[in-house]
């Protein structure tokens, strides 16, 4: 049998009975997901639903999985990132609750650590490839890359075929093209129709929200999405409190390095930043910010950090964490100026923060692999300078997923449930969506809010009639303005 | 302290004795004063600080608390040591001093009546480190017990109540805004460690300096920039004095600061900031622009705001540490000294050698659960299994051994932590006898 046509592809089905364990302990810690499924359970919501994932394949996202499964939905999934899958949390998922090894019995999942551009590509594909030739009717995304595959499919099927790569490309996006290119030779009009299917995506990243308003803003957006990055419930606590909690997981296991008394370097100070300011703050590093938004640097001046340009501290930090959505932040150029095993890592979603591109062209330069998702990069000695060395996580992919476990599932909990709750909207209503980017409405916010309350100790006070009717709510809430940005 | 009230009042440890205390003159202290009373003593008191003094408890003191109190906020310098001398009357039989001066005026001019003191009790590191200097040049009298030097205290009245008291002196005194500014804070022992932490709480971006390179190393660690005073002159908005010593600030910062710079000191004398200095470089001086507020005109454009004349901030424009603190700072003092005056005592036939002398650490612990209970706060005590086997440098029997193995638990060969004791060699489980240097396992018990 092909690779193409594997009902799964998984790098070891031996580690699903460990994977199994994990995901009935992650259960315990993810409230919400655990209490949709309950409530969802009877009425089966998303049967008929094919949902196409292609989110990291961590042992949260299998309680996800098993969620939309347990509702009603069929799956395929994939990884949304080359080294951010745990093999054990696969495997059980490929296995399923039911099955073996010998005789699994899960839903088709195409995903392992260490992936190279080319197998990560075909995941997507085989994920987005339903028996029949098929396509998923919903998808269920993070970062775009699924929805940017049927996207440039159906668009280069309406051009008449795939345009040939240009001379300084991204390697990346030569192998999307190559993709695409054997696809439609193999079964054209596929994604005109697979588009034409699909009732909606749920986008779960910054990143991947960002290209859906940029395809709704130029009229190319094909079907409606539901940005689940921008509920309250995800970003004001994934992408802060996740990242407060994975990112010095990730330097950890990555290097050991002591962080208390380093100079640390958080680019961006948005949630993300945010998270990862406090986070290295929290362990005694001095962290100094770097930002291009007023606003932003200001919330970093008032919170007690630095701000500076990273031309002047670039020779002098210890430890650089690039968080900022945005390419080419840190440049070759600085890490030649670096310090002598200065760390360097990512933490946005895409790997063009730093430029892995730019320093593997640097004259001279010198790739040594220390371990696993950690590279040591050797400039030469140059004038004035003995050579350097500095410590390059995760090949500048998400260190915390690449380097670590990411998320832990108490706050992944959050974003899944909001994504579990977005995917039943646009499926079971696909009239109320036109084809734009929505949220979710703030009362479905704030259920998930409270979905995890209990599980913390948290007793919520609530409103007596005459304080609602002071505040112009309902004692059931919504409790805020829509303007409100907690 | 009122837990320790009804104590004192029962066992009387001052009955018949004279204290003369030097404190600043504030509600907490009236406490302690009435505490020092229920305990039997006659009690007179001065201000340890020309300008801490509040007015209105000084008065409470005199008028309903039987006490002869010598203290006025605002008094000159004359007047300052007038009222220390006053307070020592015809001679105390201990004296509780905070800084040192009721000491050394015992000791210079009014020697006479130095046969009669049998010891006394000093507050703060300042006063503490002149004691340790007269005694070592063997020039103090009597007994002294060092109260600033217990972990307790430094942690709760340095850490805690220098750090917040400092902090609100600042704000009292300018209203400004800490979020965002560059603080330098002088010195990072337990009182700089105080306000440079809460600084940062309040998100000041602090900047530490400091000559003691083990304090520094914990600043370092702790996610301070640490910097030499020089370097961090012309950075900082605020600055903090907080070092025990002398002319931290000098000439050649207050030269290099920015216009706006706020001076403040949290150290015990004013001399940690060079006052004659800010002088000597201004062209004018404009006094009390806001209460407690000196505006210092450079003459180039640039102002330095002197705050309490450079005199400890939390009291001047403060009102120095909150009850709670000195609660157990009083509480501690007022234990030693009664332990002191027991020790001392013609009827114990006792006499404590002449020197500097630490708190005993059942006293700390003591005031530590006395705050705590009152607080409301459980905390474990050790079993007697673990007390012996904290007690016990054998760590880990012969018998132990063998219990152990024969159990089958035995702690895994990581647990060995390779520790050589130096004694004979000791038959391990299986019968095979280690080296010469006995290999103890931590993690065994008896």
């Amino acid at each position: 049998m092909s690779a193409d046509q594997l009902p799964f592809q998984v790098a070891d089905l031996s580690l699903a009975s460990f994977g199994r364990k994990e995901i009935q302990l992650a259960e315990h810690e993810m409230p919400g997901l655990m209490a949709v499924r309950a409530e969802y359970a009877p009425s089966q919501p998303l049967r008929g639903a094919k949902i196409t994932g292609s989110l990291h394949m961590t042992v949260q996202t299998a309680v996800l999985i098993e969620t939309l499964v347990a509702i009603g939905a069929q799956v395929r999934w994939a990884s949304c990132n080359i080294f951010s899958t745990q093999d054990h949390a696969a495997a059980a998922v490929a296995v399923g609750p039911d099955g073996t090894p010998d005789d699994p019995k899960g839903i088709p999942v195409f995903a392992w650590k260490g992936e190279t551009l080319e197998e990560y590509w075909r995941c997507t594909e085989m994920a987005l490839t339903w028996p029949g030739g098929d396509g998923p009717n919903m998808i269920l995304d993070d970062g775009g890359d699924a929805t940017l595959f049927v996207h440039k499919g159906a668009e280069y099927e309406k051009a008449g075929g795939v345009p040939s790569p240009a001379e300084d490309d991204p390697e990346e996006w030569v192998i999307i093209l190559d993709r695409l290119r054997n696809s439609l030779a193999d079964h054209p009009g596929r994604w005109t129709r697979a588009a034409s299917g699909i009732r909606g995506v749920t986008e779960e990243t910054t990143t991947g929200v960002h290209r859906l308003y940029d395809m709704a803003r130029t009229g190319t957006l094909l079907f409606p999405a539901i940005n689940v990055n921008d509920s309250v419930t995800k970003s004001k606590f994934d992408n802060k409190y996740g990242c407060r909690h994975s990112l010095i997981d990730g330097i950890k296991r990555g290097t050991d390095v002591l962080i208390g008394g380093k100079v640390a370097v958080v680019c961006g100070y948005g949630d993300v930043g945010k998270g990862c300011s406090e986070s290295l703050r929290g362990q005694g590093a001095r962290v100094i910010v770097t930002e291009i938004d007023p606003i932003c640097a200001l919330q970093a001046a008032m919170d007690g950090y630095q701000v500076a340009p990273l031309e002047d501290v670039v020779a002098t930090a210890d430890i650089f964490v690039t968080a900022t959505g945005n390419r080419d932040v840190i440049t070759a150029e600085h890490m030649s100026r670096m310090k002598h095993q200065a760390i360097v890592g990512n933490i946005g979603h895409f790997d063009n923060e730093i430029d892995m591109t730019g320093l593997a062209r640097w004259p001279g330069v010198h790739r040594t692999v220390i371990k696993p998702q950690v590279d040591e990069w050797t400039f030469p000695a140059e004038e004035g300078r003995d050579g350097h060395g500095i410590i390059v996580l995760s090949e500048g992919r998400l260190l915390n997923l690449g380097n670590a476990t990411g998320h832990p599932s108490f706050v992944m909990s959050n974003s899944f449930t909001n994504q579990v709750i977005a995917q039943v909207e646009l499926f079971t209503k696909p009239d109320e969506y036109e084809t734009a980017v929505h949220t979710l409405p703030k009362h479905l916010d704030e259920k998930v809010a409270r979905l995890h309350l209990a599980a913390l100790g948290v007793r919520l006070t609530t409103l007596t009639k005459e304080q609602a009717d002071y505040i112009g709510v309902t004692v059931d809430g919504p409790y805020k303005p829509e303007h409100y940005r907690y | 302290m009122a837990c320790l009230m009804q104590r004192f009042a029962v066992h009387r440890p001052f009955e018949g004795l004279a204290i003369a205390a030097c404190l600043h003159v504030t509600a907490e202290t009236a406490m302690m004063v009435r505490l020092l009373r229920a305990g039997g003593a006659a009690v007179s008191l001065a201000a340890s600080n020309p300008l801490s003094t509040q007015d209105d408890i000084a008065a409470a003191l005199a008028v309903r608390y039987g006490t002869a109190v010598f203290a006025r906020a605002g008094v000159d310098r004359r007047g300052y040591y007038r009222h220390i001398e006053r307070a020592l009357g015809a001679g105390p039989d201990l004296v509780i001093d905070d800084g040192g001066d009721l000491v050394n005026t015992l000791h210079t001019r009014a020697a006479a009546l130095l046969p009669a003191v049998r010891g006394g009790c000093e507050s703060t590191a300042t006063g503490v480190l002149r004691l340790r200097r007269m005694a070592a040049e063997g020039a103090l009298a009597f007994p002294v017990i060092a109260a600033d030097d217990t972990a307790a205290k430094r942690l709760v009245e340095g850490t805690c109540g220098t750090g917040q008291s400092v902090i609100d002196g600042i704000l009292r005194a300018t209203n400004t805004l800490l979020a965002g500014k560059a603080m330098v804070v002088a010195g990072f022992g337990a009182s700089g460690r105080g306000v440079a932490e809460r600084a940062r709480g309040l998100g000041a971006q602090v900047i530490v300096t400091e000559v003691d390179p083990v304090r520094a190393l914990d600043a370092s660690l702790r996610g301070f920039r640490v910097l030499p005073m020089a370097q961090a002159a012309p950075l900082g908005e605020v600055f903090v004095t907080a070092t025990g010593s002398c002319d931290v600030i000098g000439a050649e910062h207050i030269a290099a600061m920015r216009d706006g710079a706020i001076l403040a000191n949290a150290g015990h004398f004013d001399v940690e900031i060079d006052v004659r200095a800010l002088e000597n470089l201004a062209v004018a001086v404009h006094t009390g622009v806001r209460p407690h507020v000196d505006a210092y005109d450079l003459g180039d454009g640039r102002t330095v705001l002197l705050l309490a004349e450079g005199r400890v901030v939390n009291l001047v424009a403060a009102e120095g540490h909150p009850p709670e603190v000195m609660d157990l700072a009083f509480g501690i003092e007022a234990l030693a000294l009664a332990w002191l005056a027991a020790a001392v005592s013609p009827e114990a036939g006792g006499k404590l050698p002449v020197g500097v002398h630490e708190v005993p650490a059942d006293i700390d612990a003591e005031a530590a659960r006395l705050v705590l209970a009152a607080a409301g706060t459980s905390i474990d005590s050790l079993t007697p299994g673990q007390q012996a086997y904290l007690d016990s440098w054998r760590i880990g029997s012969l018998s132990g051994a063998r219990n152990l193995a024969a159990a089958g638990t035995a702690c895994s060969p990581t647990l060995w932590a390779g520790i050589p004791m130096g004694g004979p060699p000791v038959v391990a489980a299986g019968g095979r006898v280690s080296s010469s240097h006995a290999t103890i396992p931590i993690g065994y018990t008896k």
